[in-house]
């Protein structure tokens, strides 16, 4: 087959490598393939979202994810900050207006900023960058058009898919398409979205409609069933308790069913409430559709090389070495089926790939024990296995949950609410009690949690845990001081120090 | 939960029962005489001459015999009370820690305190610093509002709202600490407890004297202040116990000082808006860190608009007319002539240079327990002092001055007297630090230096890195982030890290938990990172 492969060309194909999608693992994988001395090239395109907002280099993280967001849910932390203030003894006129323009303007300046060093970052370490739109032509030779229709013909021994996802649109409803906006066009917003509606329970979904809460913006989320699936269900329904208390308005178990655009320019938005079986109606300035995101696949015309997707998904199946159903074409990030979508992961997983194709490794990407975090007005922190899955992993009779409820100090002051704040420890219950997972809501959760997750990749059991000593007065030292069991029914509420 | 009843308490119930029993049913004689006796007359059988009294005690003593009972539970109570099994000097973070956890094991405990619960952290340390920390923390989001987008103006500071705050904050800790003492059924002592000279350890209060076979010393210190022999006029300033009865922002503060609590008031004021000058002895602050940090806190704290003055020590200090204060301070850089300034109009000149053990007044001496030359108790790793039944916990050892440590110490000896694990000791490598600076600084393990003081040059591997944190990405105020790995050995084990910028007070703790374990760079490296924290940071150095 290698020769049939070579056939549409004489001699060595130009590139060693070559990643289609500049997103942070197309670029992780390519720096690190340079690095090795190779001849590596990005292809990176932006194909324009539904309302028409496009991008530089960087991927979803860059322009319309990680960055962006966690910016503007530090926007509105400042915004609860602003009222905490004056439990500190700061007088500040109210009401605080917000200007979204202000805000966006200076997100969307350091994301260029960002693509821009992307650029000199590829420059610098002799990584070619086409900003054309790859497919196959055979399994070697990938066709890159340009925006104005010029064809590049680029051939390469190695070839890796980074394409990643993209928002989806709920077709069914009428209007969608046509009056909806995603996260791809939030973040490019000029002008404040308004009276927001938000459909979905995803992270993205709570996680742009807090910061939109938190700006001062009537937002409103609407959901079929459950919060955050995947995640551990009780943490999953404080973060979304919190967010009521905070002034996010929830339609719950409500399904949309049509968008139309008023006189007044603002758009009607209908939906069936499945509880009540009733249709309800509300006019918003913006609809947001965060249900969900698939890959786009299709375009990159897999089906000429042989390599196989879920159909139900349209994601690349890989194994363990991320190698798809061809022997020299890879995938990593969030185009790969069965992945975290999350740019950590896609970047460790490039590098490792880069390595064992180029570098003598065979280091796998380790999938286990991956932290998160939710960025939402209380933000959770994640890592290893939920209550849910531990107890379907082992019986519930083989974990043992440490929990707390606990008061950050600068929520005393402030006299803010501390009711969501809340943190528990799944361990097996055998005498080593080994952390399976770590669960922690409250502020700074990412910062919190990350050097949990390395004690708990190193294996770390509950009395290791409890061997540290805490650091005072912070909200992470609690996890240190976790003592009270679920099984035991004790108030697991934390009094003093 | 009520403790169990101690030998003494036992016996004599045991007796009172034995009384009743014969009063009741035992032999005529007996029961004759135990009558007489009630009766305030000799007992029938010791007088053979005195005429036999009743056969039996008339019926009607039965009240009587029950109002015996009654004395009898009365007494055994009463001196359950008194005999206690662990006295406790110090109603401070070890001492109240210490007591509990004894408590929960079923000690009889009693807790000396003169002044409110809680000690130095809950009064006039971590928790009303942390709460002025982070009134400070707001003044630096006002600064950075407008970059986010917010308008607002007219911003003032009022100090005494938060100083209000702040104390009603403490004062509900203080109930609460009281609460969970009361709960745990210790008995607090009000006042000043100081040994005796009795041949067993007794401590007396207020006159009275008590005594356990388990005696703590955990009486915390107190901020010095140099002699006015030493320095003219040190006594005009204050202390970080001054700090927190500050009624007002000062607008002219000098601190005097390099450790961390000079650093973290001098950073509070500034921040809030007082003119400060930090006078150091030589040429950084926290000196005992990791050079990292304190280069980097230097120059933080003069970013932030702290005049730091140098090799500078305070000659005298002067009360002018006005009432401000005049500080005479002599700056002397290696290489250049001693020059001699004075700062005027100080309205808050405060002294963080240095902790001292309140131990002088616990009269040690006549227990023969040890003290260092600085006055810390001696103790071992099991916190045993000099004297056998006499221990020591927290600031008054003078090692590792932090409430976490002392908690830890006092619950460990707790369960070394109290629940039978004979071995149980804290161990005090590996202490996770946070500095409230601004920004915070976290570290824990060896320094550079210590790491290669104790691994030699050739086995210690330093990763660092610099950045700025994404928050600050569209602010006009930069503020960086820096970091370093130390690591030793082949397999790089990770013996420090230090840390200073947005965030990494909570950072820390985590990354504690992996370096006691033991973690390598290797198994940093493999923990996927949280995007976008500052704390990935860590587990991606190159």
């Amino acid at each position: 087959t290698r020769h049939l492969h070579f056939s549409k060309f004489i001699g060595k194909p130009e590139y060693d490598l070559l990643v289609i999608g500049g997103g942070s693992g197309g670029l992780a994988c390519a720096k690190e393939a340079a690095q090795f001395g190779r001849k590596v090239a990005v292809l990176d395109y932006v194909e324009p979202s539904p309302p028409g907002t496009k991008w530089g280099l960087g991927g979803t993280c860059v322009n319309v994810g990680c960055i962006p967001k966690k910016l503007m849910h530090q926007a509105a932390l400042l915004g609860s900050a602003l009222k905490d203030a004056q439990h500190y003894g700061w007088n500040i006129a109210h009401p605080v207006h917000h200007n979204w323009s202000e805000m966006a303007q200076a997100v969307q300046n350091y994301v260029k900023s960002l693509n821009w060093g992307h650029r000199i970052q590829l420059q610098d370490k002799k990584v070619k960058y086409f900003n054309v739109k790859g497919s196959f032509s055979d399994p070697h030779t990938i066709r890159g058009l340009t925006k104005g229709g010029k064809e590049t013909i680029l051939t390469a021994e190695k070839i890796v898919i980074a394409t990643g996802g993209r928002p989806k649109y709920p077709i069914h409803v009428a209007g969608a398409l046509e009056y909806g906006i995603t996260s791809d066009d939030l973040f490019w917003l000029k002008e404040s979205p308004g009276k927001t509606l938000v459909v979905g329970a995803s992270y993205i979904s709570l996680e742009c409609a807090g910061f939109l809460t938190g700006i001062g913006l009537d937002t409103t989320v609407m959901m079929r069933s459950i919060p955050l699936r995947g995640f551990d269900q009780q943490m999953a329904s404080l973060v979304t308790e919190y967010m009521e208390s905070y002034g996010t308005k929830f339609l719950k178990k409500c399904i949309p069913t049509k968008v139309e655009k008023l006189e007044s320019n603002r758009l009607q938005v209908t939906w069936k409430n499945t509880d009540s079986g009733t249709e309800e109606t509300d006019s918003f300035d913006t609809v947001m559709w965060a249900v969900g995101r698939a890959p786009d696949t299709k375009a990159l015309n897999l089906e000429t090389v042989g390599v196989k997707t879920n159909s139900e998904t349209g994601k690349i199946i890989v194994d363990a070495r991320e190698a798809t159903s061809v022997p020299h074409i890879y995938a990593v990030g969030d185009i790969t089926e069965g992945r975290p979508e999350l740019t950590p992961t896609a970047i460790a997983a490039g590098k490792l790939l880069a390595q064992r194709l180029f570098g003598q490794s065979s280091e796998l990407m380790d999938y286990d024990n991956v932290p998160t975090t939710v960025f939402t007005p209380l933000e959770y922190g994640c890592v290893g296995l939920s209550e849910e899955k531990a107890v379907q992993c082992y019986g519930s009779d083989n974990i043992e949950v440490y929990h707390a409820y606990y008061k950050p100090l600068e929520f005393t002051v402030a006299e803010r609410d501390a009711t969501q704040c809340y943190m528990k420890m799944v361990c097996l219950r055998e005498r080593e009690q080994r952390i399976l997972g770590l669960h922690f809501i409250g502020p700074n959760a990412g910062e919190v949690i990350q050097g949990f997750a390395l004690g708990i990749k190193c294996g770390a059991t509950y009395p290791q845990l409890m061997k540290t000593i805490g650091i005072h007065p912070t909200c992470a030292e609690e996890i240190t001081k976790l003592h009270i069991t679920k099984r035991s029914g004790l108030d697991a509420t934390v009094t003093g120090c | 939960m009520s403790p169990p009843l101690l030998p003494s308490q036992l016996f004599l119930c045991y007796f009172t029962l034995f009384v009743v029993t014969l009063f009741f049913w035992g032999p005529d004689k007996v029961r004759r005489g135990l009558w007489d006796m009630l009766m305030y007359r000799s007992p029938a059988w010791s007088s053979q001459g005195v005429p036999a009294g009743p056969k039996k005690p008339p019926s009607e003593l039965l009240g009587l015999q029950i109002t015996l009972l009654c004395l009898g539970a009365v007494l055994s109570r009463a001196m359950a009370a008194a005999a206690y099994e662990l006295l406790v000097l110090g109603g401070g973070s070890g001492g109240l820690a210490g007591a509990r956890r004894a408590a929960e094991l079923g000690a009889r405990v009693a807790l000396v305190e003169p002044h409110r619960l809680g000690g130095t952290c809950v009064n006039v340390g971590c928790v009303p610093k942390k709460v002025m920390w982070n009134a400070a923390v707001h003044a630096e989001f006002i600064h950075d509002h407008p970059d986010y987008g917010f308008e607002t103006s007219g911003v003032r500071f009022n100090w005494r709202t938060i100083k209000e705050k702040r104390d009603a904050y403490v004062r509900r800790l203080n109930e609460i600490y009281e609460n969970n003492l009361n709960k745990a059924r210790i008995d607090i002592i009000h006042g000043y407890g100081k040994f005796t000279a009795d041949p067993e350890p007794t401590i007396e209060v207020n006159g009275k004297k008590y005594t356990a076979p388990h005696i703590l010393i955990a009486t915390g210190g107190f901020p010095s202040v140099p002699p006015d022999s030493e320095v003219p006029g040190a006594s005009l300033g204050i202390t970080s116990d001054g700090f927190f009865e500050l009624e007002e922002l000062p607008r002219r503060s000098v601190i005097v000082g390099a450790g961390y609590i000079a650093v973290e008031i001098a950073g509070i004021l500034s921040t809030l808006g007082s003119k400060s000058s930090l006078l150091i002895r030589r040429d950084k602050v926290l000196r005992t860190f990791d050079s990292l940090i304190s280069t980097n806190c230097t120059q933080e704290l003069e970013n932030t608009g702290v005049e730091v003055w140098k090799h500078s020590r305070v000659q005298a200090v002067t009360k002018s007319p006005s009432g401000l204060l005049e500080v005479t301070v002599m700056s002397s850089a290696p290489g250049h002539k001693p020059t001699m300034e004075v700062i005027r109009d100080v309205d808050c000149l405060l002294w963080a240079v240095g902790r001292e053990p309140n131990s002088k007044d616990l009269c040690l001496d006549r227990v023969g327990v040890e003290v260092d030359a600085r006055g810390h108790v001696v103790v071992d790793k099991f916190q045993n002092t000099s004297r056998k039944g006499v221990y020591a916990v927290g600031d008054v050892c003078g090692r590792a001055l932090l409430t976490p440590v002392a908690i830890a110490a006092g619950r460990k000896l707790a369960i070394r007297l109290f629940g039978g694990q004979r071995d149980a000791h804290l161990d005090y490598s590996n202490i996770p630090t946070v500095v409230f600076s601004h920004p915070p600084i976290g570290t824990v393990g060896l320094t550079e230096d210590e790491a290669i003081f104790a691994h030699g040059k050739d086995n210690v591997k330093i990763y660092t890195t610099s950045f700025t944190p994404l928050y600050h990405a569209v602010t006009q105020r930069k503020v960086k982030c820096v970091m370093k790995l130390v690591c030793a050995g082949k397999e790089e084990k990770v013996v420090g890290l230090h840390m200073q910028g947005l965030g990494c007070d909570e950072m820390l703790q985590g990354f504690a938990v992996a370096i006691k374990m033991g973690a390598t760079k290797a198994d940093f490296d493999n923990t996927v990172a949280i995007h976008p924290t500052s704390a990935e940071e860590l587990v991606t150095m190159r």
